[in-house]
């Protein structure tokens, strides 16, 4: 009986194998995703991971990285910022200047000439009044947007002076008015209808399925988990080199290497620097970095809250001396970045003048001593009873991390301790109002990447004394809680300067305020990675508008 | 209800003991040491105490080799390295000697084990115990609470509730060592989500026994309520509660490994077995014995425990004669 | 039984009520959903308040859970900001049938489930399949073989299959069956995501891309399953009926498949009754390790961003699930055994 059994038993297990191996025998067949219309050549594909799935699609309802950088497929504003950062006409005839009349001599007005031969993907062509329809969106209390910057503080109206002629009025100049305003437009004709029968256009279809836009791409298809698809804008005034493109959703870095590996993708969006000498022994692809003005760093505590070493400045430069950023760029960022000397790094604004402040760690402990905080016999540094044990909070990036710990040994020697603390993002960056770790100052040293607020323009709230968040004003962006009438100023100043060579001259004596107090401390250029397949040629990525050249890119 | 109260399983000990006095005389026929008996004859669960004591070795031993700084020691030049004699687990992304950490992590996945599991049955017992003993209301509102706790699928509330909780506790200093806050929350968390079982258990059994002769008696004489909970009755059910509590620090090490993998766990710079896998799976390919080692230790420490628990049953359960 | 199935399905509403306030209270205090709304960079301060305001999250705990439960059509709030309200809500709440809508893709959160079960049913459902055929063909045999050799390895096995972590079982068959098998050149298993996005939804990408994730939620569950099989199983071979058929002279095979294993399948039903719920959850961790869109992965990414909405529907529906499965596990088990009657 046993040995009857055993052979069933066999029996089953030689199914399954025959089963496993049928299953393993039906390899994937790739083949195109979409049907090739009737014409002779298939069309053109290129296709692009990204690791991140678009909360939608819509710029009303998203600031998301993922979702924005689409937007130069299917969506334009009135310009872009090539790969130099200087701006390049889209739905505008010219970039508006005080030469071509466009600035007014109060600086406060800015008058855009339209493109007359643009046209949404259904025909219809874009004017002026889809721009005041936009801003009417933007501002409309019955639309939950995500942003109303600049429009609610800075831009007094938006006006049609004629079909193609748009009329924006500034309260008082506003410097940072070429990388805000009208980064994308809306189609009046679709979405005023939804608005009068919804009362608001926070649930409308065209923020997930938007078949009609503006640009060298028309929204074709998405599919939540899996892929976006763009095909070509017949109405577009220049017709792009490429039939469709293919947005793929990896999950991870891991899928998004093994697809570029494999020449699944073309181009490879937010690679991870210790993936890069991978890439680049490929062959088959170009590694691209580009600087999109997010800078990693440091930021210390001015707060009540805070450690009382942390509001001595001397303790500040001396953690900045003991801090090797050298070896984290080098080591966990393969030498891929550097650590940037100011938060406008790599920027025209960056002086050259200011430089990282160099690793010294016999400086750090001298300035340490002269401080008062001396060393104990347990190894940690005191002060009237108090020990030199900082809290050290970033958030759940791997990178920061590693780099947390690394840090933590690095001081050992020094008798500076520090104290791990990391939270999720929807806790390390919450509110004043919810209590938020880093707006309530419940921190000595957090370290994020931070931006300019209207990247590639260098202008920020950050560091006003206005902005100081406190029960009355919870809104306050000045998360290090600093405060300083000198750097408040400069700062007015440079919101108000429209020429770049006058405002390169006031950031410089930022900088070295920034500097001289140890408000910041950069410590790795968290510069964009990309990998492009070399068989697309003109792919000139940008940081600020990454696909500005869409229409120009090219397949062997 | 039905489906909840379940038939109040007789426990070896209660039919021989008044009073809750558990120690009897004579020695040969003490249920405890027939138990005894029973569970070093039982093979598996000899193999799993003798895997068990071996882990608790090395991470002991280990913590004498290997100092705690060391295990910490970070060195970014030789990151990721594979196996080799100075490194005998390789090294992390940060160039950390994998098998210190896997030393130190144990202390902490061993702890939190056992502190976990504690929680679970100090809440476990109380609630079963204080509905089974009043009944009535007091018994209606906890059931349906703990029916309530115990249709969340546990893994859900786990990670709801480590959200909940993460980063509100500061790094603690204990024993001369400090360990990051995260830890506090996890134990707390896990064993307030997994005390729903124990709780049933230990009610049916106060069910059941409330109406014996000797807590009758006891109370007769006008012993407290409190008294007669935790020192009459408490006694006579700990049979199933040294099962379900074994069991629990197996399932408590297992949770601590889930919420670390998916990133809400233990902090760093503190290791646990379960953090040391988060993120390593993005080295499925390149570096495998970062995730190899620490979940080995896991499944061979889960593993003996189960063999343990299992032994514990069948000696304790006099059913289990009958097989 | 009639009268059994209302009172069970009475009892169900206060419990559901209950799990909805615990959940709740724990998900209005995990983390800022506005936090994350701007990627990388959190949205501007001024443009926070608004929304909180907008979106109603400015309101009191207990007002946000009555909105959630109810709707808010019948209250009017202050949308400009200026203190006074003026316009109506337009929440109608679960009560009514509004599960809510996401607080980042904002989309109703049905559409965003709807869209997600079918995969978690998919995988899990087959799981369950070779859950239970390999448990029962497991336990049978080691049941019939007791404390033979087989016996003893299958009991090793099943506790190890047992005692190992989902996610380490993941990483095991990913490098043995993606990785190495890729390298020794055999053909090799996928080991993210439902289909190749270049290749599309076909039967066989699909089957092809679940053959892992299949593998790693069955072995623990066959593992433990085949526990239970086993011991019914024994406790049945050993009782009289059977017995008596065999000294009937009745063929094993008969004795086997006609008396033993339809009692013995009695706990299965218990396990199975108990465990499908779940499914709905699906394996939280298996779906995040091979990317599977389900909702174990929708649950995971929108727990990174506190999108309470989404949260709340995906637990409450497990929910419900959980408390159907238990009174349809009760009835079944009346049929499989006529000596239980529910009063």
């Amino acid at each position: 009986m046993s040995s009857k059994s055993r052979t069933r038993h066999f029996g089953l297990v030689a199914v399954l194998l025959l089963l496993a191996f049928a299953l393993s025998a039906c390899p994937a067949q790739p083949v195109a995703p979409v049907q090739p219309p009737s014409e002779a050549e298939p069309p053109s594909l290129v296709t692009i991971t990204f690791v991140q799935e678009p909360d939608n699609l819509s710029p009303l309802y998203t600031t998301m990285w993922f979702s924005g950088i689409l937007n130069d497929f299917w969506l334009l504003g009135l310009w872009n910022f090539n790969d130099n950062l200087e701006p390049t006409p889209q739905l505008a005839r010219e970039i508006p200047s005080a030469a071509n009349g466009g600035i007014s001599e109060d600086g406060r007005t800015i008058t855009i000439h339209l493109r007359e031969d643009a046209r949404w993907s259904d025909g219809t062509p874009v004017t002026a009044a889809d721009f005041v329809f936009t801003y009417e969106m933007i501002m409309d209390e019955r639309n939950a947007v995500i942003s109303r910057h600049p429009y609610d503080q800075f831009v007094a109206g938006v006006e049609a002076a004629g079909d193609h002629t748009l009329v924006v009025t500034f309260h008082e100049p506003y410097a940072p008015w070429l990388s805000s305003i009208f980064t994308y437009v809306l189609p009046k004709h679709i979405l005023e209808p939804v608005m009068k029968a919804n009362g608001t256009l926070d649930g409308a279809d065209w923020n997930r399925n938007p078949t009609v836009g503006v640009g060298p791409y028309v929204f074709k298809e998405w599919e939540s988990g899996s892929h976006l698809l763009f095909e070509r804008n017949p109405n577009h005034w220049q017709q792009p080199n490429i039939d469709r493109i293919f947005i793929r959703i990896t999950p991870d870095d891991a899928a998004q290497v093994a697809a570029i590996k494999a020449g699944d993708t073309d181009i490879g969006v937010f690679i991870s620097f210790s993936d890069v000498p991978e890439l680049e022994a490929l062959g088959t692809v170009n590694v691209v970095s580009t600087p999109s003005g997010f800078m990693e760093g440091w930021f210390f505590n001015f707060g009540e809250q805070a450690h009382p070493a942390i509001r001595d400045r001397n303790v500040r430069w001396a953690l900045a001396h003991g801090f090797d950023r050298w070896q984290i760029t080098q080591d966990l960022l393969l030498g891929l970045s550097e650590p940037p000397a100011s938060p406008w790094d790599l920027s025209p604004y960056a002086s050259p003048n200011i430089q990282p402040v160099p690793y010294d760690p016999e400086r750090a402990a001298q300035l340490l001593d002269e401080a008062g905080w001396v060393m104990d016999a347990d190894g940690v540094r005191e002060k009237d009873g108090e020990k030199l044990i900082l809290r050290y909070v970033t958030n759940m990036r791997r990178l920061r991390l590693d780099t947390q710990v690394v840090v933590q040994d690095m001081f050992r020697d020094l008798g500076v301790r520090f104290e791990l603390i990391n939270h999720p993002s929807d806790i390390f960056f919450a509110s004043y109002a919810e209590g938020g770790v880093i707006a309530t100052g419940q921190y000595d040293i957090a370290q994020w990447s931070s931006q300019p607020e209207a990247y590639p323009d260098p202008d920020t709230s950050r560091w006003t004394c206005r902005e100081i968040p406190t029960p009355d004003n919870p809104a306050g962006s000045n998360w290090n809680f600093y405060c300083n009438p000198e750097l408040d100023e400069l700062f007015a100043r440079q919101a108000v300067t429209v020429d770049m060579e006058a405002r390169i001259a006031l950031f410089e004596e930022i900088e070295k305020i920034i500097q001289e107090d140890m408000i910041w401390l950069g410590v790795w250029q968290d510069n964009d990675i990309w990998t492009v397949s070399k068989r697309l040629s003109n792919v000139r990525l940008s940081g600020a508008d990454p696909f500005w050249n869409a229409a120009n890119w090219t397949l062997e | 209800m039905s489906s909840m109260a379940g038939p109040a399983r007789r426990s070896a000990v209660s039919t021989t003991t008044e009073f809750g006095d558990v120690q009897t005389k004579g020695g040969a026929l003490s249920p405890w040491r027939l138990a005894w008996r029973r569970f070093v004859r039982h093979r598996m669960a000899m193999v799993g105490a003798i895997i068990l004591l071996l882990l608790i070795l090395y991470v002991v031993v280990g913590a004498l080799i290997f100092s705690e700084a060391y295990a910490n020691q970070t060195a970014t030049f030789k990151r990721l390295q594979g196996p080799s004699w100075e490194h005998p687990f390789g090294t992390d992304p940060v160039g950390r000697d994998v098998l210190a950490r896997t030393i130190y992590g144990g202390h902490i996945s061993l702890s939190i084990g056992i502190s976990a599991m504690l929680v679970s049955v100090v809440v476990g017992v109380l609630i079963g115990a204080i509905a089974g003993y009043y009944g009535g209301a007091i018994d209606s509102i906890l059931m349906r609470f703990t029916e309530a706790v115990f249709n969340i699928p546990s893994l859900f509330l786990l990670i709801v509730m480590a959200k909940f909780f993460s980063g509100r506790i500061p790094t603690v200093e204990l024993f001369g060592r400090s360990f990051s806050g995260s830890v506090i929350v996890i134990i707390v968390v896990i064993g307030l989500t997994s005390w729903m079982y124990l709780a049933r258990i230990v009610r049916a059994n106060y069910l059941s026994l409330k109406e014996r002769e000797f807590v009758l008696a006891a109370r007769c004489l006008g012993v407290p309520n409190r008294r007669i909970i935790l020192f009459h009755i408490l006694p006579n059910t700990l049979a199933p509660i040294i099962v379900t509590a074994t069991l629990g620090v197996a399932a408590a090490i297992l949770s601590e490994a889930y919420v670390s993998f998916l990133g809400l766990g233990v902090q760093p710079p503190t290791a646990s077995w379960g953090n040391m896998l988060d993120g390593s799976y993005v080295y499925l390919e390149s570096a495998p014995w970062l995730w190899f080692f620490p979940g080995l230790l896991i499944v061979l420490t889960v593993l003996s425990i189960n063999f343990v628990g299992d032994g514990l049953r069948d000696a304790l359960d006099p059913r289990s004669l009958t097989k | 039984m009639t009268r059994y199935i209302i009172r069970r399905i009475l009892q169900a509403i206060p419990l559901l009520f209950i799990i909805s306030v615990i959940l709740f209270a724990l998900m209005m205090n995990m983390g800022d959903p506005l936090a994350t709304l701007g990627g990388r960079q959190p949205p501007r301060g001024e443009d926070r308040l608004r929304l909180a305001r907008q979106l109603g999250l400015d309101q009191p705990i207990y007002m946000q859970y009555i909105f959630w439960l109810v709707g808010n059509d019948w209250m009017r709030f202050d949308t400009t900001g200026d203190g006074v309200p003026n316009t109506y809500g337009t929440r109608r709440g679960i009560l009514r049938g509004d599960w809510g809508t996401s607080l980042v893709t904002r989309r109703p959160v049905v559409e965003m489930i709807w869209q997600r079960l079918p995969n978690t049913l998919l995988l899990m459902g087959t799981a369950q399949v070779v859950i239970i055929v390999f448990s029962l063909a497991i336990g049978i045999y080691s049941a019939l073989r007791q404390y033979s050799i087989t016996d003893h390895v299958i009991t090793t096995g099943a506790f190890i299959g047992y005692s190992m972590p989902i996610f380490w079982l993941a990483l095991m068959l990913m490098y043995i069956f993606a990785v190495n098998f890729k390298k020794w050149g055999l053909p090799y298993f996928p080991t993210v995501g439902m289909y190749d996005p270049a290749v599309g939804r076909t039967f066989s990408q699909v089957v092809w891309h679940m053959a892992l994730p299949v593998a790693t939620l069955s072995v623990t569950a066959i593992a433990a399953y085949s526990r239970y099989i086993r011991a019914s199983m024994l406790e049945v071979i050993n009782q009289d009926y059977i017995r008596t058929a065999r000294s009937k002279g009745l063929p094993e095979r008969f004795i086997l498949w006609r008396h033993a294993l339809k009692n013995a399948s009695l706990p299965l039903v218990t396990l199975i009754g108990l465990d499908l719920p779940l499914l709905l959850a699906g394996a939280v961790v298996t779906e995040r390790i091979f990317a599977w869109p389900g909702m174990g992965r929708l649950f995971l990414d929108h727990v990174e961003r506190a999108d309470y909405p989404v949260l709340m529907g995906i637990l409450m529906l497990v929910s419900i699930a959980v408390v159907v499965f238990q009174i349809l596990t009760d009835i079944v088990y009346t049929y499989l055994d006529p000596r239980i009657r529910y009063s």
